[in-house]
């Protein structure tokens, strides 16, 4: 449909713009493009991504248990506002904090959000699982709970709102760090090969002694720290463990520029193969062959219950795919002539690998990327699904789908997040086959 | 070939050997004590009664924890600071080494600490010699519940006031009626002071002594194989003649595979129940997704394009989105009960609990039958896409062949051409895929074994997990990665063997 469109488009305008629309259409950027708005399906499951990321960006605003904006005792308030600078450390206003019970307090005004409870807000009115179709205990069809409500009385539509957000974060978190590792992993086993990488004899020999030391300041000494900012807060967690890894990667990077010293004095030449595609094919094979799902379960099971810490896991783990098409690009792309150009100019290994051989081979990773995101939030959903890792307070598909276990006459509750579930995981399965039409290069004419 | 497998199966030890690393060191960071889960709190019926039982709590701790072999340091090596000693695991049980180890990071003066953790336990045991009766018994339960907090501090604020509280509790004096008219005054707790006063002393040398830079200073230490590792992999058994003493291990790689922390049960037993039920599903799952996506494959190749074609493929894109534990949820709720009419199925578990012992064979099978029904299907219908898909694209690919044209020019029937001709060179892609698909199966039938209450692998090891039983986890962990490898290994033996042309061997 959209082809047609464009074509009587192209008929319409003015020639010079089509002989430069034309020039422009030989880019492989233009190519893919064209290959991919082609493909309907992908085309839908590209605008409902884009709606899933808002839903899960606004989430607070769509469904909130206090209002939006309310007037009370004369002042005007956002509570939602009040919030969010209360978790940046500022504080709430004394007059609201006095409110106990915002559903029954007489306001001048009040906007609510369109869902007007919270994902942990309990409605004791409405408790012991409230079928959306039933008669509800509501004060006007404005508070009926869409979806139902469970066994404590929360509404289930607002479960499945921030639940998406959870999902989304799933997608961006876990697939982040995937990228990072596989795209990193890939690039060096494709780029270097088994010969291409030479390291010196005092090189290894330093890293090696670097290595325990580098563990022993980055994180065992500040094991206590970094335990503590876990039971703390996410945030100083995270500062923590990358504060560590800085520390980490700084030793070793100082005794990588020793070693330098010592060869540059000595003479040294780097004269030992490092084999880093048997190193990298290796990992990716024993990581396979694990179990991934009781692997996650069981380093899960030993932390606090954290979402977080689950989408750092399934991203630690799921870079095998990511890395696999990366090193298959980069076999073909280093034996390209811009990037002999690149070498004979006398650029760094580095630069020649992060400057001009990676960006040339980031497409086909996002097909990886596309399906690894339905995983992991496959994966996610069901880690909840069975109450592992994740917080009491956090609403998501799979804790939502769970409570169906509980009681077989709450239709809702099995219908809801697991068509929720469904439907995200089909658009990015169908984004995936659509990258993987639009990037094949057999289809380019 | 012979050469090939062989290396390949060289290969499978690094694998497993990382495998045991790393959930080792799971285990080492997993919190709580494996020991007194075994005791199940054995040792705090001891706390209130006398010296003896007391002496028997704290040994039935030490030879659970020899039994677990959880007495001996973790690993070969060990990299701490230099403040930490080489033997801390002699203190045996975990809470307390923990909080030693906090107090080593605090102060970095191993010598005073140890000195302090010795006279605490030798207060503790003075305590016995202190007469019970009403008048001591506040003063007793300040002086327990002092040590305790002792025992599990670190912090100066709370050390001190525990210290102050205990000090209270030995300095008091009782009066004591002698006869009804005259009192006197008793301390009953002068024959404990010397040592409490020692304690205090040992408590004032620790931050007097400080030397918090040795904490900043690594070490390493060698601690060769009498290891917590080594043991639970390779046993402290003779390899050769026969060991008397029951405490040896045989080691995994020997068979000893441990035993359950939560009841003591041997691994191998659980594993052994366990296996067959998840091969078994997994068997028949592979057997009826081939059989069925192979013939769907041949049959859509041939009509390539056509509505039928097109809408199979759609359905076959839902499936394969749909979510494993979704449709196992919905199957439970809707169909095992008669919330909603359709009470066809079983709910959970292998068998009915109601099945009469004297059921003959076919009873049984049909039980069986009836309760793995489910199950099956929602662990095959994600594999139909995949196989439907790689054998219609593959059969595709074979039917533009010059040597099908042949087959059909030469007037043979269609039939033959398909089944003969075609069909039997498409397999290949198929047999590649059975590698990837194994891997898959064994984590899908967690989700399946979980919700269906399947006793199988799946369903212990994820117990296990929740349990923090390791020694039953590590089991489970090492055989799914076996089992998954030998797939793997078995897939691309088949390749070879479908395809002539492929082989393992260089030529040259």
């Amino acid at each position: 449909m959209d082809t047609q469109n464009e074509n009587k488009e192209q008929t319409t305008i003015s020639a010079p713009k089509q002989v430069k629309k034309a020039a422009e259409d030989q880019s492989y950027g233009a190519i893919v493009k064209r290959q991919f708005k082609k493909n309907r399906p992908a085309v839908w499951s590209l605008r409902f991504i884009i709606l899933i990321v808002v839903i899960g960006l606004f989430a607070d605003f769509l469904a909130y248990d206090k209002p939006l904006m309310c007037k009370y005792e004369g002042k005007t308030y956002f509570p939602l506002m009040n919030e969010y600078l209360v978790a940046l450390g500022g504080s709430m206003p004394q007059e609201l904090n006095n409110i106990v019970d915002w559903k029954s307090t007489n306001f001048d005004y009040a906007i609510w959000a369109p869902i007007p409870y919270g994902q942990s807000e309990t409605d004791f009115a409405n408790a012991n699982y409230v079928s959306p179709t039933a008669k509800q205990n509501v004060k006007s069809k404005r508070w009926w709970h869409w979806l139902g409500t469970d066994e404590i009385g929360r509404d289930v539509m607002s479960g499945m709102i921030h639940g998406t957000r959870i999902a989304m974060m799933v997608g961006v978190v876990s697939m982040s760090i995937a990228s990072i590792i596989g795209i990193f992993m890939g690039a060096m086993a494709g780029y270097f090969g088994d010969e291409k990488l030479k390291a010196s004899f005092s090189s290894i020999i330093l890293f090696f002694l670097a290595l325990p030391l580098a563990y022993f300041y980055g994180f065992q000494l500040r094991s206590y720290a970094i335990a503590e900012a876990f039971a703390d807060s996410l945030f100083g967690a995270l500062a923590q463990i990358l504060l560590g890894l800085a520390i980490f990667i700084a030793i070793l990077v100082l005794a990588n520029l020793v070693s330098k010293l010592i060869d540059k004095i000595f003479k040294l030449k780097a004269s030992i193969n490092v084999p880093i595609d048997i190193i990298v094919s290796r990992s990716i094979e024993i990581l396979i062959s694990v179990p991934r799902l009781l692997l996650i379960m069981s380093i899960v099971a030993i932390a606090k219950p954290s979402i977080m810490l689950v989408m750092v896991i399934i991203g630690a783990t799921s870079w095998t795919g990511i890395a696999r098409f990366t090193r298959g690009e980069l076999l073909r792309v280093r034996n390209l002539e811009y990037i002999e150009a690149a070498q004979s100019l006398g650029y760094s290994e580095w630069r020649t690998i992060f400057r001009h051989a990676i960006p040339n081979s980031l497409a086909p990773v996002l097909i990886a990327i596309a399906f690894g995101v339905a995983g992991a939030i496959l994966t996610e959903s069901f880690l909840s699904f069975l109450g592992i890792g994740v917080e009491a307070e956090v609403a998501t598909w799979g804790k939502l789908l769970s409570l169906a276990r509980k009681n077989f006459s709450a239709w809702w509750l099995a219908l809801a997040p697991g068509f929720a579930i469904f439907i995200t995981v089909t658009i990015y399965n169908l984004m995936g086959e659509g990258l993987t039409d639009a990037l094949d290069p057999r289809l380019k004419q | 070939m012979f050469k090939y497998i062989l290396t390949r199966i060289l290969y499978f030890i690094p694998t497993l050997l990382i495998i045991t690393l790393l959930t080792f060191l799971l285990s080492q960071a997993a919190p709580g004590d494996p020991v007194e889960t075994r005791l199940q709190g054995g040792t705090q019926g001891a706390q209130g009664g006398g010296m003896s039982e007391k002496q028997a709590g704290e040994k039935a701790y030490i030879d659970m924890s020899k039994k677990l072999g959880l007495d001996l340091p973790a690993f070969y090596f060990s990299l701490t600071s230099m403040a930490q000693p080489k033997d801390l695991h002699k203190v045996y049980r975990k809470k307390e080494r923990e909080n030693l180890q906090r107090l080593i990071a605090e102060y970095g003066n191993w010598e005073e600490i140890n000195a302090f953790y010795l006279s605490i336990k030798e207060l503790e045991t003075s305590l016995f010699e202190v007469p019970r009766d009403s008048n001591t018994f506040a003063g007793l339960q300040t002086m327990k519940e002092g040590i305790n907090s002792l025992l599990n501090n670190y912090e100066d604020i709370k050390m001190s006031a525990d210290l102050a509280l205990m000090e209270e509790a030995v300095n008091r004096v009782s009066k004591v009626k002698v006869d009804s008219v005259t009192y006197t005054e008793v301390a009953y707790f002068s024959s404990v002071k010397p040592i409490f006063e020692q304690l205090k002393t040992n408590y004032a040398a620790i931050k007097a002594n400080a030397t918090p830079w040795k904490t900043k200073v690594p070490k390493f230490n060698w601690i060769g194989t009498g290891n917590q590792y080594h043991v639970w992999l390779f046993g402290n058994k003779p390899w050769f003649g026969s060991s008397e003493d029951p405490s040896l291990k045989g080691g995994f790689i020997r068979g000893d595979f441990g035993e359950s922390y939560l009841d003591g049960r041997p691994v191998s037993s659980i594993i052994g129940d366990a296996l067959p039920i998840t091969m078994g599903l997994n068997l028949i799952s592979v057997f009826i997704a081939y059989a069925f996506s192979v013939w769907l494959g041949v049959f859509l190749s041939k009509r390539k394009d056509t509505k039928l074609d097109r809408s199979v493929s759609i359905v076959l894109f839902i499936l394969y989105s749909l979510p494993g534990f979704w449709v196992a949820t919905i199957f439970i709720v809707y169909l095992t009960t008669n919330e909603y009419g359709l009470d066809w199925f079983p709910t959970y578990g292998l068998f009915s609990n109601d099945l009469s012992e004297t059921a003959s064979k076919w009873e049984v099978f049909k039980d069986l039958g009836a309760h793995i029904i489910l199950p099956i299907i929602a662990m095959t219908y994600g594999s139909f896409t995949y196989i439907t898909r790689q054998m219609r694209g593959s059969m595709l690919t074979v039917l533009k062949q010059d040597y099908i044209r042949t087959a059909v020019a030469k007037g043979l029937p269609d039939q033959v051409v398909t089944w003969k001709h075609a069909f039997r060179n498409s397999l290949i892609p198929i047999i590649t895929m059975f590698a990837s698909l194994f891997p898959v199966m064994i984590s899908g039938s967690v989700v399946i074994e979980v919700i269906f209450s399947i006793p199988g692998m799946g369903r212990v090891g994820y117990e296990a997990v929740l349990a923090r039983n390791y020694p039953v986890l590590f089991t489970v962990l090492i055989f799914s990665a076996v089992l998954t490898m030998v797939g793997i290994l078995v897939a691309d033996i088949l390749y070879s063997v479908a395809d002539p042309r492929i082989s393992f061997t260089k030529k040259k």
